[in-house]
């Protein structure tokens, strides 16, 4: 964490949101859900990012506070050797040129009143990019890059797919030419069949274009398979980090194994020989999260000194990076 | 299984797949209001209300530009004349009507108006008022009215020609003044026309108010949440609680009684149900991912606003609008019915029904016009208000 990188593009440092809830009619006190509470990670230049965990841990909240959608409790956003984290949004403008976001629900993440011409041509207008045909000759391209034509510029977004309009986010996306993309689980609202398609396509235009993507997806399966380095969330915490390959071969941190262990492999000899660890109980609410280590209610290595002291994540050798006491020994 | 050895083997070859065609869309493109309208003329009593809205626009805007009199043209010889009357045959030609005060006017047979007779003699003491028409002596006998005051069907005069009972020729229609003439012999089809003009002006000013102040009032509102949006829906709270009616007194003690008024009143307060609504809506809609990713591009509050959320917010804004507006022009009839809105002479279809009030027994059309003026307004605007809510409604799109 500390090696000076020159390759670092995005660096997160003690990130904390915490959202307010209003506790009974009259205020009182409030209490907060702690959707990101503290959290270390860098990407960079170039690479993957993955970023999973079950749902309701905090991976929307990291990507839409990364982006500043959301204001930062506490903690800093480095990009590019700026601090996103309290800048107002005038001066955060050209950074909203540098920094995209691709959303997870393709239906709603269109402006079903725009055509697809104007949806895609809106972040042209707004950094006044281009006008006139110039406009619309970038607009065409752009559909092309996708895999549409320019015929779908006129038409509105109720017409298309799931698959073709996650493109056209995507499309969207492009248009401002960014250095980094948020993936929100691009491709889990979509037909497994498209699935593969609009990944490939991520994929080769991070090789055209020298993207960074954070990526975040609730299953590893899927995110084993594109990214270089994957963080695993609990709970509004980072658990485990490492290199995709490493976390596969060598997960370290006892949810990490319970998740890995939960993907199917497509072959019975493996599935029976191999021991399914089924992961007990449900997530506890983030509004009062257990003491000391977060998965401690649900690890079946749980020790007395789980509960006390909360394990920091660590690095064990080679920026595979685990929070757990079993790593003390 | 074995008719399954009938089939050719070229008919399990893979159909051609033309890869350029994968993306084509071939369904011709609708858009929402496109759909909205398909939707909108299915429904019968919607487009009644569509088209009876469009001819009252029309008459309001064009019917007193090609009438012969004004609104405030009177004429005292000509008051009180009924939409239908009876008539007499005098001679060949000539027609008369009594009216309910007994005097004459000359009529022509199919019910134009030719004018007030002028009496050789009027007799107050024995009750008849004498007439020369074309050489011949007429007398209008009017003694029976005092002996028959209570019996309302009893026979109440005799119109007598050179000393013979004339009886009623038959009944026509007013060719002159369709709906008859009021208590200062003024046209009243023409003054319920420009009553539909003050009701339509009030109409767009209730639209317009609605629009610029209250989608804007709640959008902003909506949008920024927090704090701001508290204060400012105070404020409606504020305004809303204050009823119409003391508005409008007080602004009466200002700047007198009339349609500038009512209109200011009703800018001042017209908004705050619409507010609310867009409100509502917006801060529903402000967490939808488009509105995220506009965010995320850089997009202004303002940019925001117009683009993307009035646009997505506008099915309920408009019907809101149905509401509201036949509402507006009900509290200006209200308000002009009770002596707080449009003064003399100037006719709106309130004032018209309170003027009417007076001699109601006597003259029931002169209330029934303008009433139905004002029904059928109602009527049309919430049959096309409702048939926009199906329309517009998201769940029921195809
Ligand atoms: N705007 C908000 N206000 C209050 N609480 C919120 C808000 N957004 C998220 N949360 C809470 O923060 C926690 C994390 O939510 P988040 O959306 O980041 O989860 P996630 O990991 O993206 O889950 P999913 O896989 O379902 O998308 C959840 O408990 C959620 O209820
Ligand atoms: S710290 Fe304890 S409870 Fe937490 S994961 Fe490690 S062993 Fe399990
Ligand atoms: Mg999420």
């Amino acid at each position: 964490m500390n090696k000076v990188n020159n390759n670092v593009l995005l660096e997160v440092k003690n990130l904390k949101k915490y959202f307010p809830v209003r506790k009974g009619f009259f205020g009182g006190e409030t209490q907060y859900v702690k959707a990101v509470d503290d959290i270390t990670f860098h990407i960079n230049k170039g690479e993957t990012f993955g970023l999973v965990g079950e749902s309701g841990c905090g991976k929307s909240t990291t990507g839409r506070t990364i982006i500043r959608l959301y204001d930062v409790t506490d903690g800093e956003v480095i990009f590019d050797g700026a601090e996103l984290g309290k800048m107002r949004e005038s001066e955060l403008k050209p950074f909203r040129k540098r920094i995209q976001m691709i959303f997870q629900d393709p239906y709603a993440s269109l402006n079903t009143r725009m055509t697809v011409g104007d949806i895609i041509g809106e972040p042209i207008d707004i950094h006044n990019l281009a006008t006139g045909k110039k406009r619309q000759e970038i607009i065409y391209d752009l559909l092309e890059r996708v895999g549409l034509n320019k015929e779908h510029a006129n038409r509105y977004p109720h017409e298309f797919s799931g698959g073709q309009r996650q493109r056209i986010g995507i499309a969207r996306a492009l248009a401002v030419e960014p250095d980094f993309i948020i993936c929100d689980e691009p491709i889990s609202a979509l037909d497994v069949s498209i699935q593969a398609q609009v990944v490939n396509m991520l994929e080769d235009l991070q090789k055209e274009m020298g993207l960074t993507y954070l990526f975040i997806a609730h299953d590893l399966s899927m995110v084993k398979h594109i990214s270089d380095r994957i963080g695993v969330m609990y709970l509004g915490k980072m658990a485990e980090i490492a290199t995709s390959d490493e976390l596969y071969t060598k997960p370290l941190h006892p949810y990490t194994q319970a998740l890995l262990s939960a993907i199917p492999i497509p072959d019975p000899e493996v599935t029976r020989a191999k021991q399914r660890e089924v992961l007990e109980g449900d997530v506890p609410s983030p509004l009062n999260p257990p003491s000391g280590c977060r998965f401690r209610t649900r690890c079946k290595y749980a020790m007395a000194k789980c509960a006390e002291v909360e394990p920091k994540l660590k690095d064990v050798g080679g920026g595979h990076m685990v929070a757990c006491h079993l790593m003390d020994k | 299984m074995a008719e399954n050895k009938s089939i050719p083997k070229t008919m399990w070859e893979p159909i051609a797949h033309e890869e350029r065609n994968k993306e084509k869309i071939s369904r011709p493109s609708v858009t929402y209001w496109q759909d909205a309208w398909r939707r909108l003329k299915q429904n019968k009593l919607s487009m009644l209300g569509l088209i009876m809205i469009a001819i009252l626009f029309t008459l309001a805007i064009f019917g007193p530009m090609i009438a012969n009199h004004t609104y405030s043209d009177q004429d005292l010889n000509l008051t009180n004349i009924p939409p239908r009357f009876e008539i007499y045959k005098i001679d060949k030609d000539t027609f008369v009507h009594v009216r309910r005060d007994y005097t004459l006017i000359q009529v022509s047979e199919d019910g134009e108006i030719l004018g007030k007779v002028e009496e050789t003699e009027d007799n107050i003491f024995q009750r008849y008022r004498a007439y020369k028409i074309e050489g011949k002596d007429i007398k209008l006998d009017y003694s029976l009215a005092a002996k028959n005051k209570d019996k309302p069907n009893a026979k109440k005069f005799m119109l007598l020609s050179d000393g013979e009972e004339l009886i009623p020729y038959k009944k026509v229609f007013n060719k002159t003044y369709w709906f008859g003439t009021d208590a200062l012999g003024r046209d009243l089809f023409i003054r319920v026309l420009y009553g539909a003009r003050i009701s339509l002006t009030v109409a767009i000013v209730a639209a317009l108010v609605n629009f610029f102040i209250g989608v804007l009032y709640g959008g902003i509102s909506g949008y920024m949440g927090g704090k701001v949006d508290n204060v400012m829906m105070r404020i409606v709270d504020i305004v809303s609680t204050v009823p119409l009616m003391l508005y409008v007194i007080m602004l009466m003690v200002v700047m007198g009684a009339g349609l500038k008024t009512i209109i200011i009143a009703l800018g001042l307060t017209y908004w705050v149900r619409m507010a609310r609504i867009v409100r509502g809506q917006v801060l529903s809609l402000k967490e939808q991912e488009y509105v995220l990713a506009a965010k995320t591009l850089g997009a202004s509050t303002w940019r925001i606003l117009i683009r993307h959320l009035i646009p997505n917010a506008m099915g309920p804004i408009i019907v809101a609008l149905t509401m509201q507006i036949p509402s507006a022009i009900f509290t200006e009839s209200f308000l002009s019915f009770i002596g707080l809105g449009v003064s003399a002479p100037m006719a709106s279809w309130g004032t018209l029904a309170s003027d009417a009030l007076g001699g109601l027994r006597t003259y029931a059309y002169q209330l029934f016009f303008p009433s139905i003026a004002i029904c059928i307004t109602m009527l049309a605007f919430n049959f096309l208000g409702d048939g926009l809510r199906d329309a517009l409604d998201p769940r029921l799109r195809k």
